[in-house]
């Protein structure tokens, strides 16, 4: 794929990544770019590596081969432009915070070191919890929310961060309909801002109206690009259909070598 | 004056322990080694079910047990003994369970808080009875093996067997191999995927409570050799040892009785050496024998490891 | 020579441990003979009445030592608790032992620089070989965790056992680090357990936001450009110190029960963690004074078991007596709800009573009470005087009444579990006669609410599948104060 010769660089740009997770390659030679603006949705089978992509892009993993640039810089130095909404179960609702806090840790990242949130940025969580309607439930600790309303907090808490690239790990996973709702008209607006979003979904149906481009991703891209271009029969077949079974008892057998099985 | 570290003698070392010492030796290292094998067994076990540290909390609270179950039947009497031991474990099993479901306390502290209360009543109770228990604090914390060869001995139609508490361990090792032997396809089967076994007519639960029955008996049975903590590296480090060197079960077990015998026999000497006690000495060379298996193990040690990484490897291949 | 009779000769002393333990308690230093010997009384009330005068310093040692590790040890427990490290700090106060022994070896004494050094190496490198071990083998976390606990241990004994074997080493008090014992604690530890407090507390305060972040959520963390790892390598590194300045009163064998317990039961108490956090060192000072004042009392008791009972009462305390997880508290609201239940069916059978008589006669007798309810006279009496004792009814002979409140609430829970059977009914395609059992549950706890969305979605329908009229909502207001009237005739 070709970066179109634009001055700003692109929000992300991935060449030839390869991911491993226990030696056993996940992602193999990933090559992406994705213009500004754009709402993306990335699709496929589960054990995909959609989820791997994204943690990869946030260097929540480490890379095999291959690099990730983010405004056309590595992510350490542009880590305040990109948000992140991981999957509902990464962390334990049990902890002993509440929601204002939750949100509040939008904050941290720019925030720096050894500053305290200010009433400025208290405003502006506050402000994040009433654009997802959970403003209402500031003060509640967080066990006591039911499960879509745990996954409001965590898009108010991407919102707090204020970021221009946006990662998130199945946002509509265990939702109830209207939370659902909820939460793409929050992503439009994102959208509508001239900010980027890649968006795990599980869930074909809906995928096709929800995003502007898909990413079909099983083990390597498949396809990426329009959702009109990308969402047909053929190319869902070879992201969902057999083809890749080859690929993934291929890296079965790489895992197994590397790991020095018999 | 003696000094910290005794001079290196080859003959007082080496060479004493198995001829004009054998008579206490001699015993000592075989507790040892038995100790090591029953605990290595059912620590296989622990392992796989990833229980490693109900080992722990089961050790500590045995204490209390050992120690009421003194001074209300005012007898060292094996039966009371393991009466006592059985109820503590089963007592901190429930305090566990009880804590981490009716609490959002997770079940990590919930093990530490159930084993260092009923611990500290242990050492507490000790401390108070100290001239009435015939235990003190250090033998509580790492045993008194030494002292093996000076119990009475028992004998069977005249013929003299050994020491009571060595025969006892003999008999529980003979029961868990026995054990391991009959329900060799159950107890995999329930520590490879419970669901798998119900529906082989496994129950779960059953296997569950029969290991952490034996797992007891064993730890009261090994308590007075090598204390509430030594035990800990008794269960895991054979299992764990032998798992970096092989991966088939029947040969994990076999490698963890070896293990046993080579830390007994290791231990022995360093201990004999440094003219420290032998029950920690057994397992610093246990944990020796584990590192040199860490490092230099054949496929998966530091050293291949290195070698591969460096070597390159295996290229990824390429996605079509 | 080491023979067997040496082996003996050690065994011997086991008799004499008693002894030991105490002349050991008595003796702590030479330098402290003479003081602590005077502290030695015989009675515990004159004993208890001396800790309480901080007249001997070795007693205002003890409990400063005590107030010092409790909010330390507290304050880092909260992470350790929320974070699921419990079974690290474990690994992490058993793992000192050997850099105890051979920080007394430095220089052959309780120099507690050395001392402090030593432990925190060990402490340090324990926890580093759990996750060497974890990340180069396929041995996991448990297994490793356990491994190296028991091996430094190990390594810990054999050291103490041949420092006690010198001729300076039997009198060095190397052993107390294994119970811990309070009144060993000199002015040069207390120096470098206020030292380390005010690093803790310092350092806490300093990175709370931090520390909260990586430890709710260390993925977004780094996803934010924090530097986790060495977050988490500083929060490793205060645990290891504030374990160590713990090992001398409380010992290495129950020093993560300071950590664990109090932090667990401030846990139970709060929803946040800046209060947890000064709750469990509130917890930590609380049971390190009391473990420091029993173990003064009777004059030969390790103090580290002391406090670690003290922390597991604190413990038992909230577990049973707090607000609100407590389970005194949560048996009490279960008990509530059920007699809530129990009065709210009442009421129900006195409205079908009235209800099956067109709401002419104007209240229900006992025997028909007892009818519907299926009970006795005598349990029907006692509902109904339930009713009457909370303003629900009035009773005159064997006639039960509603009052305005009672009556409403009636209509309320009738109207609910008309409703419920109808949702069901239509919506959840649930046949008839399977939808009581369910709205027998769903009546009590349905609120206005979603009364409101079901009569919406319904279209405020009359009628329950069983062809029973539901009441509206006028109409609760309009019977409430008609059987107001009818109720006080």
């Amino acid at each position: 794929m070709t970066v179109p010769p634009d001055p700003s660089p692109a929000p992300l740009e991935i060449h030839d990544l390869t991911v491993s997770y226990h030696k056993k390659p996940v992602l193999w030679g990933v090559d992406l770019a994705v213009p500004r603006g754009q709402l993306v949705g990335i699709v496929g089978p589960n054990g995909a590596g959609k989820s791997t992509l994204i943690k990869a892009c946030m260097g929540l993993l480490p890379l095999n081969s291959g690099w990730v640039k983010v405004f056309g810089r590595p992510l350490r130095d542009v880590a305040t432009r990109v948000g992140y909404v991981p999957q509902r179960e990464s962390v334990d609702w049990d902890f002993p915070v509440n929601v204002m806090d939750v949100v509040l840790m939008g904050r941290y990242g720019r925030l720096g070191l050894l500053r305290r949130p200010s009433a400025a940025d208290r405003a502006a969580a506050k402000a994040c919890l009433e654009k997802v309607g959970m403003l209402p439930f500031a003060n509640r600790q967080i066990a006591n929310l039911s499960g879509g309303q745990q996954q409001r907090v965590f898009l108010a808490r991407a919102l707090a961060q204020e970021a221009d690239l946006y990662f998130m790990d199945e946002p509509f996973a265990g939702v109830d309909a209207a939370t659902e709702s909820a939460i793409i008209a929050v992503l439009r607006e994102l959208r509508s801002q001239g900010r980027t979003l890649l968006v795990v979904h599980h869930d074909l149906p809906t995928a096709r109206s929800y995003f502007d481009m898909l990413l079909l991703l099983n083990m390597n891209v498949v396809a990426f690009g329009p959702t009109a271009q990308v969402f047909t029969a053929e190319l869902l077949q070879k992201t969902y259909g057999g083809r890749l079974t080859v690929l993934s008892e291929v890296a079965h057998a790489v895992g197994a070598q590397e790991r020095g099985a018999p | 004056m003696e000094t910290l570290v005794p001079a290196f003698d080859f003959h007082r070392i080496f060479v004493a322990p198995w001829t004009t010492e054998f008579p206490t030796f001699g015993w000592i290292v075989l507790m040892g080694f038995l100790v090591g094998a029953a605990c290595g067994l059912v620590g296989n076990y622990l392992l796989l079910r990833r229980l490693a540290l109900m080992g722990d909390a089961v050790s500590h609270s045995v204490l209390p047990g050992l120690v009421v179950a003194f001074l209300l039947s005012n007898s060292r009497g094996t039966g009371a003994m393991f009466l006592g031991a059985l109820a503590a474990g089963v007592l901190a099993t429930l305090i566990i369970e009880v804590i981490h479901t009716k609490t959002r306390v997770k079940q990590d502290a919930a093990i530490g808080i159930a084993f260092s209360s009923l611990f500290a009543v242990g050492v507490l109770l000790t401390a108070l009875y100290t001239s009435q228990v015939d235990l003190d604090a250090e033998c509580v914390l790492y045993g008194e093996i030494s002292f093996v060869p000076l119990e009475p001995m028992v004998e069977v139609a005249g013929l003299t067997l050994g020491p009571a508490s060595l025969v006892r361990m003999a008999l529980v090792l003979l029961g868990v191999v026995a054990l391991v032997v009959m329900f060799y396809k159950e107890l995999l089967v329930s520590a490879f995927d419970a669901g798998l076994a119900r529906s082989l007519g496994v129950n779960p639960t059953a296997m569950h409570f029969g290991l952490m029955a034996v797992l007891s008996i064993v730890v009261v049975s090994a308590f007075e050799a090598v204390g509430a903590i030594l035990v800990i590296a008794m269960l895991i480090l054979p299992g764990a040892t032998a798992s970096l060197l092989t991966k088939k079960l029947p040969w994990v077990h076999a490698g963890a009785v070896v293990h046993a015998a080579l830390s007994a026999v290791l231990g022995l000497h360093l201990g004999v050496w440094l003219e420290c006690s032998l029950a920690p000495a057994m397992v610093v060379a246990g944990a020796g024998v584990f590192a040199l298996a860490w490092v230099f193990g054949p496929e998966e040690g530091l050293i291949a490891r290195w070698r591969r990484q460096r070597g390159g490897g295996p290229e990824p291949v390429r996605a079509p | 020579m080491p023979t067997a009779t040496t082996f003996r000769a050690q065994g011997g002393r086991r008799g004499g441990m008693a002894a030991a333990l105490v002349a050991g308690l008595l003796f702590p230093g030479v330098l402290h003979a003479a003081r602590v010997s005077d502290v030695a009384g015989a009675d515990w009330l004159d004993q208890a009445a001396r800790f309480l005068s901080f007249r001997d310093l070795s007693v205002r040692y003890a409990v400063c030592g005590a107030v010092l590790l409790g909010v330390c040890c507290g304050v880092l427990g909260g992470f350790v608790v929320v974070r699921k490290m419990a079974l690290m700090g474990d690994t992490l106060s058993h793992a000192v032992l050997p850099g105890v022994a051979l920080g007394f070896l430095w220089n052959l004494s309780k120099d507690p620089v050395a001392i402090f050094v030593g432990a925190t190496l060990a402490g340090l490198l324990g926890t580093g070989m759990v996750r060497a071990i974890t990340h180069t083998t396929r041995l996991k976390e448990d297994a490793a965790l356990g491994l190296v606990l028991a091996s430094f241990f190990a390594a810990g004994a054999c050291l103490v056992t041949m420092i006690q074997r010198l001729p300076t080493g039997s009198k060095s008090g190397v052993d107390k680090f294994l119970f811990g014992q309070a009144a060993a604690i000199n002015s040069g530890d207390v120096w470098l357990m206020l030292a380390v407090t005010v690093l803790v507390l310092g350092l806490v305060g300093l990175f709370y936001k931090e520390l909260l972040i990586v430890s709710f959520d260390g993925g977004f963390a780094r996803a934010s450009g924090l530097p986790v790892a060495w977050i988490d390598r500083g929060l490793m590194l205060l645990l290891a110190f504030s374990v160590v300045i713990a090992l001398q009163a409380v010992g290495a064998v129950l020093v993560s029960a300071m950590l664990i317990t109090p932090a667990a039961a401030a846990y139970l108490l709060t929803d946040r963690l800046h209060r947890l956090l000064w709750l469990a060192a509130a917890f930590g000072v609380a049971a390190g004074v009391t473990g420091a004042f029993f173990s003064f009392l009777g004059h030969n008791l390790p103090t580290g078991p002391l406090m670690v009972i003290g922390a597991s009462t604190v413990f038992a305390g909230a577990f049973f007596l707090g607000p609100r997880h407590g389970v005194l508290a949560r048996w009490w609201r279960r008990r509530d709800r059920a007699a809530r239940t129990r009065r709210e069916n009442t009421l129900k059978s006195l409205y079908r009573i009235g209800e099956e008589a067109d709401f002419a006669a104007e209240g229900a007798t006992l025997t028909e009470l007892a009818r519907l309810r299926k009970e006795t006279l005598e349990d029907a009496q006692r509902l109904a005087t339930d009713l009457v004792r909370h303003g629900l009814a009035t009773q005159s002979d064997d006639l039960v009444y509603f009052t305005p409140a009672g009556r409403q609430r009636a209509a309320e829970i009738v109207r609910n579990h008309r409703l419920w059977e109808l949702y069901l009914t239509n919506s959840a395609n649930i046949a008839a006669d399977h939808v009581h059992e369910d709205a027998e549950k769903i009546e009590h706890v349905l609120g206005e609410e979603v009364v409101r969305d079901l009569e919406r979605r319904l279209n405020h329908a009359a009628v329950d599948p069983h062809g029973r009229r539901i009441p509206t909502a006028g109409e609760i207001h309009r019977a409430a104060g008609l059987s107001g009237e009818s109720g006080r005739k």
